[in-house]
């Protein structure tokens, strides 16, 4: 008992908050800047195809909004880094 | 007089810390930029120098726990940060030689605590906070970084995957460029710390702080951000040629999802307080990035001589500050030690530097007269 009320060595909350922010936004980021990517290719051959105005506008979003979400996580980034002190 | 040569001494050896600490870990920011030909080299140098420096001036939160939890703050002077300083030095310059991608702040680490256990013995070092804040976080980091670059790949390859590759590798260069000067403010911030953090002890140490008023002075902020920047813009070649191209063979959205990966975790680990090293953090998420496209792809070769410099840092760089501690010791207490100290270590690197040097022209004159 006296072990288990002890300061433990390893912090598992801590830990474990790392772990599951780190999984969220590192794979997040990663699947918004690809979809911002395909929207971003997509629209450049929509946009030259015959009749694709809503496919290209529908590409334009897409990659707006991948890219939107990639910009807010580095902001959040640099939040993140000047909250510190 | 003899009490301020000390710590002029010692903060001249955390500077030059902080200059290697900035050469040897210029590879974690730049190395897949360069790999991927996101950027130019001497370019990419120069974008990390910048934001490094930027980072310095970002927070000042990690200058107040150097060390803390790990030594006795009670049994510390300043011959024993001295020793422990030369001590990261020779480790990060005999890593550097080797082009081995080794943790500074580990370095650091281990460096202090050999000087500190020569010292004083054992009551010197707290042991638990050496375990949980060191050596459990250092097999934690890389394998956490290798599993998110791992499944970002496969998710980035899913989505991208039937696209031609041109465009797409011009895509994740741009976001290369994001994600490496993430890397590079974090990176300022978080080492460049470690420096003011023991110079701020060294001033507490000489009288010229109060204890209990902890500040990092102007002057120490910025001679830190310099020294750094400084070390990153003359940069340390031959880990960046390990890290670009001898782990793996990359390609952009590899270059950025390790970057991404690494980014993401050293930016969670110090917002949650549970600091994890940059070098083993990005060197994770670089051998992820590539066992995820194919297991084979990945030099397990030179992954296994990196994971060995990781082991052997702490311990080494404890034996040189340990060494170094006795060895200033022969010559008393006062500051005559570190002195002789630094005059030998200042001598022989640069005995190095000029035999290296005058082998590239003997090389060279050969060469031409080919």
């Amino acid at each position: 008992m006296m072990l288990l009320a002890a300061d433990p060595v390893v912090d598992w909350g801590k830990l474990g908050q790392v772990v599951a922010y780190s999984a969220v936004v590192g794979i997040g980021v990663a699947l918004c800047f690809s979809l911002a990517i395909v929207g971003a290719i997509r629209f450049s051959e929509a946009r030259r195809g015959p009749g694709g105005t809503g496919a290209a506008l529908g590409y334009a979003l897409l990659a707006t909004l991948g890219l939107a979400a990639t910009l807010a996580a580095a902001v959040g980034a640099i939040i993140v880094m000047t909250n510190k002190s | 007089m003899q009490s301020d040569l000390i710590l002029y001494i010692v903060v001249a050896a955390a500077l030059a810390f902080d200059f290697t600490n900035g050469f040897h870990d210029t590879a974690n920011v730049v190395a897949t930029a360069i790999s991927t030909r996101a950027l130019p080299p001497r370019v990419a140098v120069t974008f990390a120098a910048i934001l490094n420096f930027v980072g310095a001036f970002i927070s000042l939160a990690v200058a107040a726990t150097v060390a803390k939890g790990i030594v006795n703050a009670d049994f510390i002077t300043p011959t024993i940060v001295f020793a422990g300083l030369i001590g990261a030095i020779m480790w990060n310059l005999a890593t550097w030689w080797f082009g081995l991608p080794s943790s500074s702040s580990h370095a650091l680490i281990g460096g202090v605590v050999g000087a500190a256990f020569a010292a004083q013995g054992a009551d010197a070092i707290e042991g638990n906070g050496l375990l949980g804040k060191v050596v459990i976080p250092a097999l934690i980091a890389p394998v956490l970084a290798f599993a998110v670059a791992g499944i970002s790949i496969l998710v980035v390859y899913r989505i991208v995957g039937r696209l031609r590759p041109g465009p797409v590798s011009s895509g994740f260069k741009l976001g290369q460029l994001l994600s490496g000067g993430l890397l590079a403010l974090a990176h300022g911030t978080n080492d460049a710390q470690k420096t003011m953090g023991v110079i701020t002890l060294a001033l507490i140490a000489h009288g010229d702080i109060a204890k209990d008023n902890f500040h990092v002075p102007n002057w120490v902020v910025v001679a830190s951000a310099t020294a750094i920047a400084l070390g990153t813009y003359t940069g340390g070649w031959r880990i960046i040629k390990t890290m670009g191209s001898r782990i793996i063979k990359m390609d952009s959205a590899q270059g950025f999802a390790a970057q991404g990966a690494g980014a993401t975790v050293i930016l969670a680990s110090s917002h949650f307080g549970y600091p994890l090293s940059t070098t083993h953090v990005i060197n994770g998420g670089i051998m992820g990035a590539g066992a995820a496209k194919r297991l084979s792809a990945v030099r397990w070769g030179v992954a296994g001589n990196i994971a060995v410099a990781w082991v052997l840092t702490l311990p080494a760089a404890a034996l040189g500050g340990a060494a170094i501690w006795g060895f200033a010791r022969i010559f008393g207490t006062g500051s005559l030690g570190p002195l002789v100290v630094s005059v030998l270590l200042i001598g022989v690197i640069l005995a190095i530097f000029a035999r290296r040097i005058q082998r590239t022209s003997l090389a060279s004159a050969a060469g031409g007269t080919r």
